[in-house]
């Protein structure tokens, strides 16, 4: 483990306090509670940094630190965390650290939104890359390379290239910190492939040769949610990566008229129109496959255990690697310059200890998030984890060669129209129809975000 | 009415002054002293904060690319945000409003029919239609949000009550609400379920007022079940049709919870994005702030077009045999 609390930090002024009577009178009527988030408006809040060029300031007395996460209590993931947190707490006394859940990052994004404009931010809150950039462009985030003093903290190169390539914004700002990553994998009915004497796929037409393979007697090879972003579009996307054309450019404009993406659309139509898709809302796959009515559930490595308790010792689980092209996921931590300086120090404590391999051994065993550094693979607590789940070992590699959304801020916005393509294919409308109109929405967010 | 009393004849009312009159104005008057405003000044005051404030601030924002992160970085637009109701795509304004138009269109006629239907059958009393009106009535007292929720795994396509329903009737499955063409119908299908009870109610108030010796003299004369409710029951119930009309307009316009959890992103194919989802999915999901304030008035002007029509009309407010 590295010593954390040898780091001398150092703190810079960030974005410059902005307060106007508009701002002051938005502030206000958020107060009063004002038309949910969509109307509130909110005032900055200044940074309470250190003037540049001074040193980093240490935890020196009793601090609290808030965060605001997407782990539920009740869920592995909540427990895992609470876990850790004890653990800190434990190391470094001075320090309390508050997790303040939401169900997912969607319902945690519009709470942050809130609460920013409300100037109430957390010490530390949870996001995608998208949304960390629009926090930068608003001047609400403070970067990771501030708080460190560096733009190559430590443990920064000791993450797979992926992830770490994930924590900059598109002016090059290390802005994120990681907790966990995962990758899109595939889990399978065992017994049902086995019966058909079918094998789990190394490339996508093979796949879709096990699902039309499958589909009988009231079993559908595979069922997803169109309108997830998590799951339908996501596969979507990386048809289309495997096709030779992600769905972005390195700058965010849209490429979803590509015939790599037609084709990826063409894919899943085609699949549904052979009755070896369905669809379906509320994790649909997850239920098939634990239902015995699906062959696969194409899902996030984070999803492990929720798939599980969906199979429930009915039958095995296969889980393996998607074919081809993987997509990253998993939302990072950012700190938010509302905090005080010694928060904020407290925060850099808390996500480098977070990060450390014995943490991120307890972190990835405790709720099939994959590691984000490699030393975490020979931890204790990593070894009975690795040898019950040998599919980790199998796919950790992807973090090294993954592709990520890009993170401009219409990025995820354009996900959404995305889905919403993604459900008029299949549901009957022309696949270059369909993403020539996601195509022409996500260029006017471009144009009106830019 | 004024109390005074007039003077007997012969007496001067300068030598005898009358007493100050009691009039109901004086009621009216005490609303307007200060302990008046000062008694209605918490009401006054939370109405303003929740309702009239924020109306106000919805028109401001409409004209801004709204940053809600940080309100000092916004951009004037003036209209460009009301030009884009005409420009923006997926889902384009029109799809919207003709989504939200086919909703409510479907939530009256269906709601309306069945609500008049179902009062037509419970109007007579005893202990088993008592339990019927309760058992009709029970849906509507449960939370829309638990019970949407119950219906999304009813419709669903693969392991849904709604196809096993149709299995045991020899009919085909349907994808309900994941088809384009079945999405909005069976949304409209579940929030008839969810509403009629108290429609039902209405029409049961509306049928046990009306007029039986009207029925009575159709009979008399020859009238079948049918002519005497076409000719005279429902004639009589024009009032509470027309005030039903009119909320289920108001309420199907402003509809918004059964749109998000039976078919979350609006649909396939936005087919279920009416125009309340859409001034979400802007404002809140795509964080298009300003955009979304603009649905929102055309909305809140839509719904205010909906509030004249009802006082005009006088729907509702007015005595069954008006």
């Amino acid at each position: 483990m590295q010593k954390e609390n040898s780091h001398i930090m150092r703190i810079r002024a960030t974005a410059p306090a902005i307060r106007s009577r508009r701002v002051a009178g938005a502030a206000l009527i958020a107060a009063l509670g004002l038309a949910a988030s969509a109307c509130a408006g909110g005032g900055t809040t200044s940074t309470a940094s250190t003037a540049s060029g001074s040193p980093l300031p240490t935890v020196t007395g009793p601090v609290t630190i808030t965060v605001a996460d997407a782990y539920t209590a009740t869920s592995s993931l909540g427990k895992t965390f609470a876990k850790e947190i004890t653990a800190f707490e434990a190391k470094y006394p001075n320090i309390t650290v508050k997790s303040v859940p939401e169900a997912n990052y969607g319902a945690l994004e519009t709470k942050l939104k809130a609460e920013v404009a409300a100037g109430q931010e957390p010490t530390i809150g949870q996001g995608y890359e998208s949304f960390a950039d629009q926090l930068e462009t608003s001047g609400k985030i403070v970067p990771i390379s501030t708080l460190a003093g560096t733009k190559t903290p430590a443990q920064l190169s000791t993450f797979y290239t992926g992830v770490q390539k994930d924590l900059y914004l598109p002016d090059g700002t290390l802005a994120m910190w990681p907790i966990g990553k995962s990758l899109q994998v595939i889990f399978y009915n065992s017994a049902m492939l086995s019966a058909d004497g079918l094998t789990a796929a190394t490339d996508w037409n093979t796949f879709a040769t096990d699902l039309e393979a499958a589909s009988k007697n009231g079993v559908t090879g595979i069922t997803i949610d169109p309108s997830a972003q998590t799951s339908g579009e996501e596969w979507l996307e990386e048809l289309a990566a495997s096709n030779g054309s992600q769905p972005y450019a390195a700058d965010g404009s849209p490429q979803f008229t590509s015939s790599a993406m037609v084709k990826a659309l063409q894919y899943l139509q085609n699949l549904k129109s052979k009755g070896a898709l369905a669809t379906g809302t509320n994790y649909p796959g997850e239920t098939a496959l634990g239902g015995q009515k699906g062959l696969a559930d194409i899902s996030s490595s984070a999803g492990y255990y929720y798939e599980n308790q969906a199979v429930g010792g009915k039958f095995k689980l296969t889980t393996t690697a998607v074919p081809q092209t993987d997509e990253m996921a998993g939302g990072n931590f950012f700190v938010f310059s509302s905090a005080t300086a010694q928060q904020q120090a407290a925060a850099w404590q808390f996500l480098q200890y977070e990060t450390s391999p014995a943490a991120q051994a307890v972190w990835a065993a405790g709720t099939g998030y994959l590691p984000v550094t490699a030393q975490a693979l020979t931890q204790p607590a990593m070894s009975s984890y690795l040898t019950e789940n040998p599919w980790v070992s199998q796919i950790i590699g992807g973090l090294n060669t993954a592709f990520t959304d890009p993170p401009q801020e219409w990025v995820d916005d354009c996900g959404t129209l995305l889905a919403t393509a993604l459900q008029a294919g299949l549901s009957g409308t022309n696949a270059t129809s369909a993403l020539n109109t996601a195509q022409t929405a996500c260029l006017q967010k471009k144009q009106a975000d830019s | 009415m004024a109390e005074t009393v007039a003077p007997p004849a012969g007496v001067s009312q300068s030598t005898a002054p009358a007493p100050r009159p009691r009039t109901r104005r004086s009621a009216r008057d005490f609303r307007n002293t200060p302990m008046g405003w000062l008694y209605s000044a918490p009401a006054v005051l939370i109405f303003a904060g929740f309702v009239i404030v924020p109306t106000f601030y919805t028109f401001y924002v409409s004209l801004w690319h709204w940053n809600v992160l940080n309100p000092a970085l916004s951009t004037y637009k003036g209209l460009g945000n009301y030009r884009d109701l005409f420009t923006n795509v997926d889902p384009t304004f029109a799809q919207t409003l003709l989504n939200s138009l086919y909703f409510t269109v479907g939530m009256i006629v269906l709601g309306t029919g069945v609500s008049l239907g179902l009062a037509l059958l419970l109007m007579r009393g005893g202990k088993a239609m008592g339990a019927a009106r309760v058992m009709v009535y029970l849906p509507h007292a449960t939370p829309l949000i638990a019970t949407s929720i119950i219906w999304v795994w009813i419709f669903n396509p693969q392991f849904g009550f709604a196809n096993y329903l149709l299995h045991l009737l020899h009919l085909p499955a349907s994808q309900w609400t994941q088809s384009q063409s079945t999405a909005m119908p069976s949304v409209i299908l579940f929030s008839v379920w969810h509403e009629v009870g108290f429609t039902t109610l209405v029409f049961l108030g509306g049928l046990a007022v009306i007029s039986e010796e009207t029925g009575e003299a159709a009979r008399v004369d020859g009238c079948g079940p049918w002519r005497e409710f076409w000719y005279v029951t429902w004639p009589q119930l024009r009032p509470v049709t027309a005030f039903i009309v009119v909320i289920t307009s108001i309420t199907s316009l402003q509809a918004f919870t059964q749109f998000y959890l039976l078919t979350s992103g609006g649909g396939p194919d936005n087919a279920t994005t009416t125009l309340s989802f859409l001034v979400y999915k802007e404002g809140i999901v795509l964080g298009d702030t300003g955009y979304g304030a603009a649905l929102a008035v055309v909305l809140f002007l839509i719904t205010i077009l909906f509030t004249l029509v009802r006082r005009r009309t006088d729907v509702g407010g007015g005595g069954l045999t008006s």
